[in-house]
């Protein structure tokens, strides 16, 4: 009887363990990534995750190219379609487009019981807010990266110039960096690379807000001087001609191969700028006048409403913003964590290009994060740009088309 | 009584058909809906039947009929320069040479490779930094400074079309070979007899014989052509202020900002144009079918 009993036991032990187990789930995340070096990183991050959740979650992560913007249509199209993944990485501007077609999935419940929410700082849960235009939280921060200029030290010093500390002194360092080296006739290096194509209405919005503008109204005549101030960067050779069609291949390549002395561009670019100049490149914060304004680029990530494992989903989500992803993929890319703990660890306070990106974060924004952002971004900055560096049109008329296009 | 009918020849076809109405006939159909409706995916909440409101937006749209003459002209220069050159190609190409099937093959590679390649790489072929074009050019001496090809209006056009016309001339040369090769010798050797020369020759006997041929390739090309997007968008996506932008790449850049009503309403437009070409193709078709009978 006493056998039969115990074994009895053991086998209510072993269908309860059965019972408490994990089920095994797979989570589908997509990504880009922006050389193979981070792409092999995610894919690390995720072998890492899968072994250690003890949950029985398995992501799965999938590449797409950013595409200067074009991975968030890309995204769209397949969960239009009824496909797409379970999570995803996004950006904030997306926000309405997914939200509106009900395609992300609402975070707050799963925050509010997050262990580490308050791990992530209350102005970020506040923008994530904002961008949905609702009461809720539907993306998760991960990182963000703050707009600053890179430089290359030696070429300030054969110009004999400092670091500009006001506007005006970077606009005189676009003039003076500008050179004939060899004395044929025609520019060797220019002052500065500005991006023209697509993703140039970044650092653009710097000239703008210098200038006193803002993105409410894009007409005013302080936003036009900043506008004014942009055509006459290239009206006067200080940025390659090639400016209108440059997006961020063609202005890293120009500052890496010496042709630019300056760009604009986030701490993402500092590791390969560190490994083409070694000491000989370094950054500031872009400079203000009547007004001082830097573009905060982010990377969030969402939850997909048509998810089956939703809470497999988030714990993603969560060793990406505060667990060990955060760490690794921060440390990887040169990315500003979100964690606060994260941001406190040695190896994020030595960085020079993270200083630079503290510095600035202060004053560090988004664009208006509307319907026709998307749209405002992709064609109509870019073919309006274009047109007023081309002389087809005054930077008024440029200011008031663009305001036209996004708050149509 | 009626005849039985044999239902096999429905049956075979029947897989076809509904192949054809379901990746063809059923988007069309949505096509037309769409264009009756405003259909901004941004804005879902505000989807719905407007009429002809898109229509009237469209045909009030300067950057529509600024984009339909860009197509016109790159239809029209870009199909007559492939079709000048692919006739000249062919000719040299019929003509008995050392080589000549490996310069027959040599000579199919722009037509084989994917546009999007060729967009990815005439753009670094045209870059105004680094592109191999510049320094040709340069140190020929034909220019001083390097040229932005692409970021300037008035050579990004031309540019475009310089892309397109090297991409379209095998395929203008390959079908005008075919039929040269169905020429008769006879004729060529009564001409002989006759006393002509190569130029009468050339347009008493193999342009009247290639009529057909002629014909028929450039109305494919002129749809194909109208309706290209992958080389122009993977070189300048439209621009430098929309310089670039022919009507089927205006419809892709406002599908791709989801304004799919919109998109719709002018690729209906498109294709009505486009039909005009494709009725004359058509009727030609079945005159010549008619006429084998």
């Amino acid at each position: 009887m006493k056998k039969v009993f115990a074994l009895a036991v053991v086998l209510s032990m072993i269908a309860l363990a059965v019972a408490a187990a994990p089920k095994p789930v797979t989570i589908t995340h997509w990504y880009w990534a922006d050389n193979p070096k981070y792409s092999a990183v995610m894919k690390e991050m995720a072998a890492d995750f899968n072994a250690t959740n003890g949950k029985g979650i398995t992501v799965v992560v999938q590449e797409y190219p950013w595409d200067g913007g074009g991975y968030s249509e890309t995204l769209f199209r397949a969960a239009m379609g009824g496909g797409g993944p379970d999570t995803s990485s996004a950006k904030l501007t997306s926000t309405p487009l997914f939200v509106s077609n009900n395609l992300w999935e609402n975070l707050d419940k799963y925050i509010n019981r997050w262990k580490d929410k308050d791990q992530i700082d209350p102005a970020l849960w506040k923008t994530m807010r904002d961008a949905s235009r609702t009461k809720n939280v539907f993306l998760m921060p991960w990182t963000t990266q703050v707009l600053y200029v890179y430089y290359r030290p030696s070429m300030f010093k054969a110009a004999g110039i400092s670091v500009p500390k006001n506007y005006a002194e970077f606009l005189d360092a676009c003039a003076k960096l500008t050179k004939d080296t060899d004395g044929d006739g025609r520019t060797d290096v220019y002052g500065f690379g500005m991006r023209g194509f697509r993703g140039g209405h970044e650092p653009w919005g710097s000239f703008i807000q210098a200038r006193g503008g803002t993105f409410a109204d894009f007409t005013t005549a302080k936003a036009v001087a900043g506008m004014q101030d942009f055509i006459d960067l290239f009206k006067k050779g200080y940025v390659p001609p090639t400016a209108p069609m440059d997006g961020f291949n063609e202005i890293i390549a120009n500052f890496k191969s010496g042709k630019t002395a300056m760009t604009v561009h986030h701490i993402g670019s500092s590791t390969g700028m560190i490994d083409t100049f070694g000491d000989d490149v370094d950054a500031f914060p872009f400079p203000g006048a009547e007004g001082k304004w830097t573009s905060m680029g982010d990377t969030e990530n969402v939850m997909f409403r048509s998810s089956k494992n939703k809470d497999a989903a988030f714990e993603w989500l969560a060793y990406l913003a505060a667990g060990k992803g955060q760490i690794t993929w921060c440390a990887a890319t040169g990315n500003v964590p979100v964690s606060k703990a994260v941001q406190k660890l040695p190896q994020f306070q030595s960085s020079r290009f993270m200083k630079v990106s503290i510095e600035g974060a202060p004053f560090a924004g988004i664009y208006p994060v509307l319907d026709t952002t998307t749209e405002w971004i992709s064609t109509i900055w870019p073919n309006t740009i274009a047109a007023a560096l081309q002389g087809k049109i005054s930077a008024a008329e440029a200011m008031k088309q663009l305001q036209t296009g996004l708050y149509k | 009584m009626g005849r039985k009918r044999n239902p096999w020849p429905y049956l075979l076809v029947a897989p076809a058909l509904l192949t054809v109405l379901t990746v063809v006939f059923i988007p069309v159909v949505n096509a037309v809906s769409m264009s009756f409706q405003s259909y901004d995916l941004r804005r879902p909440s505000r989807i719905g039947f407007i009429g002809l409101g898109n229509y009237a937006e469209v045909l009030s749209d300067p950057l529509f009929w600024q984009s339909v003459w860009k197509t016109v002209v790159w239809v029209g220069v870009g199909v007559g320069f492939q079709f000048l050159f692919g006739f000249i190609l062919a000719l040299l190409l019929n003509r008995r040479f050392f080589g000549r099937g490996i310069v027959r093959s040599i000579s199919l590679i722009p037509w084989v490779t994917p546009g999007v390649l060729i967009g990815l790489m005439w753009r670094w072929i045209y870059d105004g930094s680094y592109g191999v074009l510049n320094d040709i050019l340069l140190r020929l001496g034909i220019i001083r400074d390097y040229v932005p090809f692409l970021a300037r209006g008035d050579t990004a056009f031309p540019a475009v079309i310089l892309t397109i016309i090297w991409q379209g001339i095998p395929f203008f040369a390959l079908m005008i070979l075919a039929g040269l090769q169905g020429i008769p010798e006879e004729l060529y050797d009564a001409a002989d007899v006759d006393g002509a020369n190569g130029v009468q020759k050339l347009f008493r006997i193999t342009i009247p014989s290639l009529r057909n041929v002629i014909f028929v390739t450039t109305l494919l090309r002129i749809i194909w052509v109208s309706n290209s997007v992958d080389v122009i968008f993977n070189l300048t996506e439209g621009g430098p202020a929309y310089a670039t932008q022919t009507l089927s790449v205006y419809v892709f850049n406002k599908g791709n900002s989801l304004n799919l009503g919109y998109a719709a309403t002018m690729s209906i437009l498109l294709a009505l144009m486009l039909s005009s070409v494709a009725v004359v193709y058509l009727r030609r078709i079945f005159r010549n079918q008619e006429a084998a009978r």
